[in-house]
């Protein structure tokens, strides 16, 4: 039916109302829980950090070296050099979230292990390590049932006897000169080869010993500018060190992202400028309840004087035990279900099982704690032990299904390559489907351990204390964590000045230290993405 | 542009001058094999008799025999769905791995029955390379993947040596030489499916079975492909299947027909199959009247 003259004169018009409408309506859903977050993300950190209590000079010194130059800068980068805006960014962010990571790991050597034990087991472990290497170097012709038994005594052996000896050494170097060297070595190495990128060995090696001398430099320099040499030794070696390194390591890979080094210093440039400023102009800062008394002191009748530094230790601490207990276990499960179960009914019920278990209320899982830890095996209440295992039990189906996730991602080409190399099943495992899968893994089972961060149900089942004068320093001492710390001021010490102060002091920690441990999980997650 | 792979050729053998090495390795290997199982008289590598393969109920493949001859090209063609990849993958019973497939018949690897009970599947494919449709290099640097073979087989030996070697029989190593650290999946198409092609001659099998190698590949990828193939004929014997018949006409000394339902209808001399067809449904797929 072609037309005579070849031209339509009106093509009509279709009606698109209701789509429309619809469209706004699901706009509105989407932005609706986003913006109700928003507000009590905003309210809450008002009532803790209360910026508004600040002098206005304080505020307009702060805009003026920091707020406008970053904008400016940021801006700018943003239309004609976007890659090394993210770049500087990276920086700035990694230098955050390892400072904090430094924070808790320096809080474990002040005040839970002594540098020389920990020493001692590391150097114990390295040993058995050299001592297992040794045996596989030695001959691989030997069966694996005498290697494995040659290794497992050298591990055990040295695991028994080293820290012992070590820690009766009648003299041992300062805590700084420990920490250096079971801390900083690995972190030295690593960092040093990235930044070294392709260079030869010894310039690698130079960047390494370079890495080293920053950390160790700590334990003399820390002191000068008033920080114990623990803390200082610490905080080079996970912080500064890492952040220099990934900087310098970048930028050689990707000479054109230079820029973004530059955003990066006009950051923290901006707020080293801005602090001097204020400091020597007179400018009061805010009245903010999250400060450094606050991060660490324990709790106390008044609540200007509360604090949450043995729960910020009983978090970290639970949350290690968790990590040991739900990764071997999570990603052992998965693998297994993924790589090797057969299709059958068995494998089909513990599959829809999982999924069930991953919905069950996390008050039941303390319950079961209760019942498993504490009745039936007769272990003390509210321990880090019994803690860690009942939030690593709550977290257990959520760690699997995003390992056998992970797992399921890795093409099914990279196993046919690998067997039509002769491979076996482990080693096809070990070789190729592990290491693929680890970023997922490991965002996994990050995003897990947020959830058991913020657990306080199971806590209060196995009776952990509400309130805790001190950090626990074992496995078998009672410990108490930050939600049940906020909670116990909400509850037990219900009172104006608490709400006011402490609560919200409590959950904008706490939602630093979660949303810190999602970001980082994101960042790999996007990094593994981008690798494919 | 042909002319480019064939210069590099000329300029790796020029290099690579201690050929010594490549017939002592190939010694040991005639060696082993004979200690291993009774060598089939004749120069058939593979021999297939009556194979028939199932998936579940459905046949992919009837009553195949053939035997395939050594150090040649032998090439697989056929419309899709005829089983001529099926047929490849019984050879390193890469099969076994569907749980779906079911294999009767007999398969010898020089003389010895590959679905006897005492054959260990993964003992097989360490003597049997294998070259994937599309290139699937492991996400690994490029020394790695082509040392890969020799660490999970725990061979013995210079690897450095090996996998230059390696690298240069697959008309790679100029292009990679300085960039071993890389990883495998920075190359382009044509080069990961080269590095592929190293990865699996490392390990010095016996047999390359290639299941249509150039398939994902631009054109002149698959020129230096397929020079690469007729190159490695001098020393291995290859198994190719190919959807393209002029690639198999091109490449290969020895071409298998097989059409849909799964049979071989003819398997012969390749100048033959593509002049003078015995069989008038070969001649009708070859000039483009069937498939």
């Amino acid at each position: 039916m072609a037309t005579e003259r070849g031209e339509i004169e009106d093509f009509g018009h279709v009606s698109r109302t209701v789509g429309t409408v619809f469209r706004y309506l699901l706009l509105a859903a989407t932005l609706f829980g986003i913006v109700a977050l928003t507000v009590l993300l905003i309210y809450v950190a008002n009532d803790a950090i209360q910026p508004l209590t600040a002098d206005p000079g304080w505020h307009l010194t702060f805009l003026l070296t920091l707020v406008l130059p970053t904008l400016g800068v940021g801006a700018y980068l943003s239309r004609t050099d976007p890659a090394s805006l993210r770049f500087g960014g990276a920086v700035v962010g990694t230098l955050a979230v390892s400072t904090m990571f430094a924070g808790g790991v320096a809080m474990l050597f002040v005040d839970i292990v002594e540098p020389i034990t920990w020493f001692a087991y590391v150097l114990a472990l390295c040993l058995a390590l050299a001592g297992v290497v040794g045996i596989e170097r030695f001959d691989r012709r030997l069966p694996f049932l005498v290697r494995f038994v040659a290794a497992g005594a050298v591990v055990l052996l040295s695991v028994l006897f080293v820290p012992g000896l070590v820690t009766s050494l009648p003299v041992y170097p300062s805590d700084g000169v420990l920490l250096t060297l079971s801390v900083g070595t690995p972190i030295a190495l690593a960092a040093g080869s990235y930044a070294a990128v392709a260079d030869g060995r010894r310039r690698r090696l130079a960047a390494v010993g370079v890495a080293l001398a920053v950390i160790g430099l700590g334990a003399f320099v820390g002191p000068l500018v008033g920080v114990t040499p623990v803390p200082a030794t610490v905080v080079l070696a996970v912080a500064v060190v890492p952040t220099g390194s990934y900087a310098v390591g970048h930028v050689r890979r990707y000479p054109e992202r230079r820029a973004g080094l530059g955003f990066a210093a006009v950051i923290l440039g901006g707020t080293v400028v801005g602090a001097v400023a204020v400091e020597t102009l007179g400018f009061a800062g805010p009245q903010s309840w999250v400060d450094w008394g606050f991060l660490t002191s324990a709790h106390s009748g008044t609540a200007a004087d509360a604090g949450l530094y043995p729960a910020i230790g009983g978090s970290i601490l639970l949350m290690a035990t968790v990590a040991a207990l739900s990764f071997p276990l999570g990603v052992g499960a998965a693998v297994y279900l993924e790589e090797y179960a057969p299709d059958n009914r068995l494998t089909r019920f513990i599959d829809v099982n999982i999924s069930n278990l991953a919905g069950v209320p996390s008050v039941v899982y303390g319950l079961l704690g209760l019942g498993v830890f504490v009745t039936y095996l007769g272990q003390p209440t509210g321990t880090v032990l019994i803690g860690g295992a009942t939030l690593a039990l709550l977290i257990l189906p959520i760690v699997i299904i995003s390992a056998r996730e992970a797992l399921r991602s890795v093409p099914d080409s990279m196993r046919q390559a690998s067997y039509g190399m002769g491979a076996t099943r482990w080693q096809t495992i070990k070789n190729v489907v592990l290491p693929r899968a680890f970023p997922g893994i490991l965002t996994g089972t990050i995003l897990a351990l947020g959830r058991a961060i913020g657990e306080t149900a199971p806590l209060i089942m196995i009776g952990a204390p509400n309130v805790l004068f001190s950090l626990p320093t074992e496995l078998s001492s009672k410990v108490s964590a930050m939600p049940l710390q906020v909670y116990a001021w909400a509850s037990l010490f219900a009172s104006e000045p608490f709400y006011q102060a402490a609560v919200p002091a409590g959950v904008v920690v706490l939602l630093v230290v979660l949303l810190s441990m999602n970001s980082i999980a994101i960042v790999l997650r996007n990094k593994y993405q981008s690798d494919r | 542009m042909t002319d480019n792979p064939n210069q590099e050729y000329a300029a790796d053998e020029s290099t690579d001058d201690p050929t010594t090495d490549d017939m002592s390795i190939q010694t040991d290997v005639s060696e082993s094999v004979a200690a291993s199982g009774p060598t089939m008289s004749g120069d058939s590598v593979v021999r297939a008799e009556n194979v028939d393969v199932w998936y579940n109920d459905d046949q992919a493949l009837q009553d195949i025999s053939l035997e395939i001859p050594e150090n040649q090209v032998t090439a697989m063609i056929g419309p899709s769905g005829c089983g001529k990849s099926t047929f490849l993958r019984c050879i390193n019973r890469m099969n076994d791995m569907i749980d779906a497939a079911r294999v009767e018949g007999d398969l010898y690897l020089r003389g010895k029955n590959v679905y006897d009970d005492d054959v260990d599947p993964v003992a097989l494919r360490r003597r049997v390379g294998m070259v994937f449709q599309s290139p699937n290099p492991f996400p690994k640097s490029i020394y790695d993947n082509v040392a890969y073979g020799l660490k999970i087989q725990n061979k013995d030996g210079d690897y450095d040596e090996i996998v230059e070697d390696s690298l240069k029989r697959a008309a790679l190593w100029d292009e990679v030489k300085d960039q071993l650290g890389t990883s495998g999946l920075d190359l382009s198409g044509g080069q990961q499916q080269r590095l592929c092609i190293a990865r699996a001659i490392a390990p010095d099998p016996e047999v390359i079975l290639m299941d249509e190698p150039a398939s994902a590949l631009d054109p002149v990828a698959t020129s230096k492909i397929e020079d690469l193939i007729s190159e490695l004929a001098q020393e291995y014997t290859v198994v190719i299947v190919t959807h393209n018949m002029q690639q198999a006409a091109r490449i290969s000394n020895k071409t298998a027909v097989f059409l849909t339902g799964g049979e071989l209808v003819e398997f012969d001399d390749t100048e033959k199959i593509f002049e003078n067809p015995e069989s008038q449904r070969v001649e009708d797929y070859i000039t483009g009247k069937f498939g």
